[in-house]
């Protein structure tokens, strides 16, 4: 997971998702921000790493395919989407999911419920929310790392949609 | 010393908060996970906030990474701005731990808390210059309606003379707010000093 990240010529997920071509004004006005670029790719790498216990990949996957949803981040869904189809994720899954339909594990029904609320409405946060997910067999970690995925997807959504308008505001002039 | 800001439950005070996970024990903590707070800053291994966070030593070595180069980074937009941009993205989540710290921040860089009061009474009319205004709307906008920002956004804050680089660091600053209250709102709450702890 610790794979080297060469901001200067690599695309990223931001990247790729927005997106940006290697050369494109916005992606050069994104470079002299180069802490935070690689900082981005980095969270974004800790949160779907295969070294976290509690929650597994393709259950990460698809609480950001539901939070992106959830956020009319259709640019940023498609992206998970596609992680979700390489993980050999069921795609009648992956589809209910993607559309706001319930599931029928209680467990990921629980997760996508919380995802959904700290999304759209993070100040009705509560103990009860966070014991329902400890109910639902989480260990303690396992309730940060899906914090941490939810509220970071809250940030990436919001740096897609800020660079893709100042994408848009470069071609319009 | 001036008389505190309370308005429709936010306050400028300094407050605490109390986690409803149970900490990392910093005398048992990891390498990592001691890299991780250290990371974040020198008062990280004492703060319960952190200290749950360090459960997940790699997203919270990121996340503190990501924080302090948006925050504090040189040049483009001023600090005081970035702090603005935090405290809007806080109160309009509700976030009333993060909008005290990053309120107090504000008046700190700026030495005045008089947008501080306006954003805490109503956020939609907050500023008192149209460069002020301009920079709270887009936050506001951003937090509460990402899909919704346009490069009609980007040319209104152009048009009160924001820099390319400035707009980036606000845009930054507001999406990092929206991770960071996330996990102040839902991993615990914040605790009122005793005084106050009535009103």
């Amino acid at each position: 997971m610790t794979t080297s990240y060469d901001s200067s010529s690599a695309v990223d997920v931001i990247d790729a998702t927005v997106p940006l071509a290697p050369t494109q004004p916005t992606r050069m006005l994104r470079l002299q921000r180069e802490k935070v670029v690689a900082a981005t790719q980095g969270s974004y790498d800790a949160m779907f790493s295969s070294t976290v216990e509690g929650l597994s990949v393709a259950e990460r996957l698809l609480v950001a395919l539901h939070a992106c949803g959830v956020s009319k981040a259709a640019t940023l869904a498609a992206h998970y989407q596609d992680r979700l189809l390489a993980e050999g994720v069921d795609r009648e899954l992956i589809a209910a999911v993607g559309s706001g339909v319930p599931v029928a594990d209680a467990r990921l029904r629980t997760v996508l419920a919380f995802t959904a609320s700290l999304i759209e409405r993070p100040i009705e946060g509560d103990k009860a929310a966070v014991q329902s997910l400890a109910d639902a067999g989480l260990t303690t970690p396992a309730i940060v790392a899906l914090g941490q995925l939810i509220a970071f997807l809250s940030y990436q959504v919001r740096v897609v949609a800020g660079l893709q308008a100042l994408a848009a505001a470069e071609v319009s002039q | 010393m001036t008389l505190p800001i309370r308005i429709k439950g936010f306050t400028n005070e300094v407050l605490s908060w109390k986690p409803w996970l149970d900490p990392v024990d910093v005398a048992a903590a990891t390498p990592a996970q001691l890299a991780a707070l250290d990371e974040m800053s020198p008062q990280a291994r004492t703060s319960p906030y952190f200290l749950v966070l360090a459960h997940q030593p790699e997203m919270l070595l990121q996340r503190s990474i990501a924080f302090n180069a948006i925050m504090f980074a040189p040049g483009g937009m001023p600090r005081a701005e970035r702090e603005l941009g935090a405290t809007v993205e806080s109160r309009v989540n509700g976030c009333v731990y993060c909008a005290s710290v990053h309120a107090q921040r504000f008046e700190q860089l700026a030495k005045r808390n008089d947008v501080i009061s306006q954003v805490f009474e109503e956020p939609a009319s907050a500023g008192t210059t149209s460069r002020e205004k301009a920079i709270v709307e887009f936050s506001i906008r951003l937090g509460a309606e990402p899909d919704k920002v346009s490069a009609e956004d980007v040319r209104m804050l152009k048009e009160v003379g924001l820099t390319e680089l400035e707009i980036l660091d606000l845009i930054h600053s507001v999406a990092l707010f929206a991770w960071a209250n996330r996990l102040m709102l839902n991993l615990g709450e914040p605790v009122f000093p005793p005084a106050t702890a009535a009103s």
